[in-house]
């Protein structure tokens, strides 16, 4: 694991807790009777403002620690913390609301729903954990943010196209919108250029760099490209279910 | 608020789940428009029969039974309120100096009138008819050119000529008038010294004086009324013999009861000692009389509304396949909402909800069209006849005016329950299995 406390502002605060920190954290997946391990006792932190990146190759574990950290599997040893309280010991509820307010994903094919406009993609974010109520009364505000977010991220003239009439570049900013929009203090990001021409891969890099350091937002980032890798505050290096540098 | 959004929208922008919506639609409507029109046959019919019948008949008299005692009897209950005499006979009705009629041939009914020359004669007092039964209402409700002279006195002698009364459907369907001149072909059984039985007819020439109608079409083809005094005459029985008595009620809610207790005292002054022997003279309401005719409509009813449950379970079949199809369509989708936060319990419930959105618009637009469908059944008919010459419901082969229909706010209700709770169980087992996908199987998959 890193030991690197470098804060995207270079300051070094160790005494601070990790936004996400995974401990000795293991993962076995069962072919029959046989335990076939995939994580074998990770350890790592990220710091409010980070932004790391998670490189490997294609087997070492990568997207498997990643959903082990979103909460979305559980771990077969070990503890994940979030703001340094476990996470996998509570209720399945208490974990949707945390992966909710706490956790906002990008994936590599961005996983837009189909049915829905660009600011519906957006605003259901928003809509997950609150009731219809609630919503109601704040549904205004809601997409007024919404809309600000993705004018913002240069979508101001897509907001009613669907996921099949935007380009990959600007559905996976779309994507982008929708983790942040619930204010999230960590994006877990699995490859989010993988399926992009280097071109809109650049942009949407940037784009994520730029949030980065104007919201001082966490980001757990897997990448295959070093480039990338390089720009990023620090690089965990992930070889058959272990860190290696 | 994610669920019922989302539940909307995959709703709507997915056409095949309006085979859903049509399937309960259809099956709730078939369901309501089939039972209403049954029920509306079985009312309009009930009704038929209602206004042919009186309240309530003394039948199976002996031989032995005078009018004027029973009277007295029966005067006793409280809730009769008139009483009637009637003799019930047989016989043939034919043109003077033609041959009667050929019997029908196999097969065909007489609920028509015509179709059989074998008719029940009744002789009726008028008077005491009036009072009893809608005898008047049966005079008048006939076209002008066959109503009786005299309301009054529709059986008075015309010419010399006892009077006789016949069905309107019959006098139209055999070309017969008020005046025309008639034979009644009839016959009485005499006791002969050596102990046989033999057959001593009776021919009889009325004159017509006019037509009945009752609404009850089997009634008026089947019976003539002629005056009792004459039908004793021919059948030489004293002025004071009976074979049925009928009955009016000042209640008609208590009718069934009302018919007990006049058996009792009809038995009573016939002096029969077993009061409870199922021979003998009995008092009987105009529905226990009708109770086979009436039941086997109920029971086609009943019978109607179970192979119309096959239609509802076709409409559950569609439902489940397109919800089915729906699930296998959105796995991906339920990775992404579990990473979002959703829970398997939210996820069932976006599924469940639009299992039960096309549930309720398939039970609201069912309902709606069942409704309207039945009322307005009549008018699509008469569209059809109209443009095509086709009768989609010959209405007058049961002496219906109209295409009936009797909307039941019970029976619909169980259908859009029944069509819920339907709804609710094909959703179930979908939206269960969404909830039971493993999120990480769609985020890994794509």
């Amino acid at each position: 694991m890193s030991t690197s406390k470098r804060t995207a502002t270079g300051i070094v605060d160790p005494n601070s807790i990790p936004v996400l920190a995974a401990e000795n954290v293991r993962k076995n997946y069962w072919l029959g009777k046989r335990a076939i391990p995939v994580l074998r006792g990770i350890d790592l932190r990220v710091y409010q403002g980070e932004m790391v990146a998670l490189l490997g190759a294609s087997g070492a574990g990568k997207s498997t620690l990643m959903h082990v950290l979103g909460l979305l599997d559980t771990p077969t040893d070990g503890q994940v913390l979030y703001d340094g309280k476990p996470a996998h010991s509570l209720s399945i509820n208490q974990r949707a609301a945390l992966r909710h307010r706490h956790t906002g994903f990008v994936f590599q094919f961005y996983h837009l729903i189909p049915e829905l406009t660009a600011l519906q993609n957006v605003v259901l974010a928003r809509m997950m954990q609150i009731s219809t109520l609630h919503y109601w009364r704040e549904r205004r505000a809601v997409r007024a943010e919404a809309v600000l977010i993705l004018t913002q991220f240069g979508l101001g003239e897509r907001l009613s196209h669907r996921p099949s009439e935007l380009s990959g570049g600007e559905r996976q900013r779309v994507a982008i919108a929708r983790a942040l929009i619930a204010k999230p203090r960590i994006v877990l990001a699995d490859e989010p250029t993988g399926n992009l021409d280097s071109h809109t891969a650049d942009g949407v890099m940037e784009l994520l760099f730029e949030i980065n350091q104007t919201q001082q937002l966490a980001f757990l980032l897997v990448t295959h490209n070093e480039e990338i890798a390089a720009r990023c505050h620090r690089m965990i290096r992930l070889k058959d279910g272990l860190v290696v540098g | 608020m994610y669920r019922p959004f989302l539940s909307l929208r995959w709703l709507v922008t997915r056409p095949i789940n309006l085979l859903g919506v049509g399937g309960v639609t259809l099956g709730v409507f078939a369901m309501i428009v089939v039972v209403s029109i049954f029920s509306g046959f079985l009312k309009t019919v009930s009704e038929h029969i209602r206004s042919a019948s009186a309240d309530i008949a003394v039948q199976a008299l002996p031989s032995t039974a005078q009018f004027p005692a029973l009277q007295r009897a029966l005067a006793e209950d409280p809730n009769v309120a008139a009483a009637a005499p009637r003799l019930v006979h047989f016989g043939m009705l034919h043109e003077k100096d033609h041959r009667p009629p050929p019997p029908p041939l196999l097969g065909r009914g007489s609920l028509q009138g015509g179709d059989t020359p074998f008719l029940i004669v009744l002789g009726i007092d008028p008077a005491r008819e009036f009072l009893t039964t809608r005898l008047r209402e049966w005079l008048e409700d006939v076209p002008p050119d066959l109503r009786v002279n005299n309301l009054d006195a529709p059986l008075e002698q015309k010419n010399g000529h006892d009077a006789i009364l016949l069905g309107a459907e019959r006098m139209r369907n055999e070309g017969l008038k008020p005046g025309d001149l008639v034979v009644l072909t009839s016959g009485k059984l005499q006791r002969s010294n050596d102990g046989l039985s033999n057959p001593d007819p009776i021919d009889h020439e009325f004159v017509i004086s006019g037509a009945f109608h009752t609404r009850h079409i089997g009634y008026d083809g089947n019976n003539t009324l002629v005056d009792i005094a004459v039908l004793q005459q021919m059948l030489k029985l004293p002025i004071t013999s009976v074979h049925e008595i009928i009955i009016k009620v000042r209640d008609p809610k208590t009718t069934e009861d009302t018919a007990d207790r006049l058996t009792r005292a009809v038995r009573r002054t016939l002096q029969i000692e077993d009061l409870e022997e199922r021979r003998g003279p009995v008092a009987r309401s105009w529905r226990y009389r009708n109770r086979f005719f009436l039941q086997s409509i109920e029971w086609q009813r009943e019978l109607m509304k179970i192979i119309l449950i096959v239609i509802m379970v076709v409409a559950a079949v569609l439902m489940f396949a397109t919800l089915s199809m729906m699930v296998t369509e959105k796995t991906s989708d339920i990775g992404i909402l579990t990473a979002m936060g959703g829970t398997p319990r939210g996820v069932m419930s976006v599924f469940l909800g639009c299992g039960m959105a096309i549930t309720s618009i398939g039970i609201a637009l069912g309902t709606l069209a069942g409704c309207l469908g039945s009322i307005y059944l009549e008018n699509f008919r008469q569209l059809v006849l109209l443009w095509t010459g086709l009768d989609l419901f010959p209405v007058k082969v049961y002496n219906l005016d109209r295409v009936p229909y009797d909307l039941d706010p019970i029976w619909i209700m169980q259908v859009a329950c029944t069509a819920a709770i339907v709804g609710i169980v094909v959703s179930a087992l979908p939206a269960y299995r969404a909830a039971r996908h493993d999120p990480l199987v769609s985020l890994r998959g794509t």
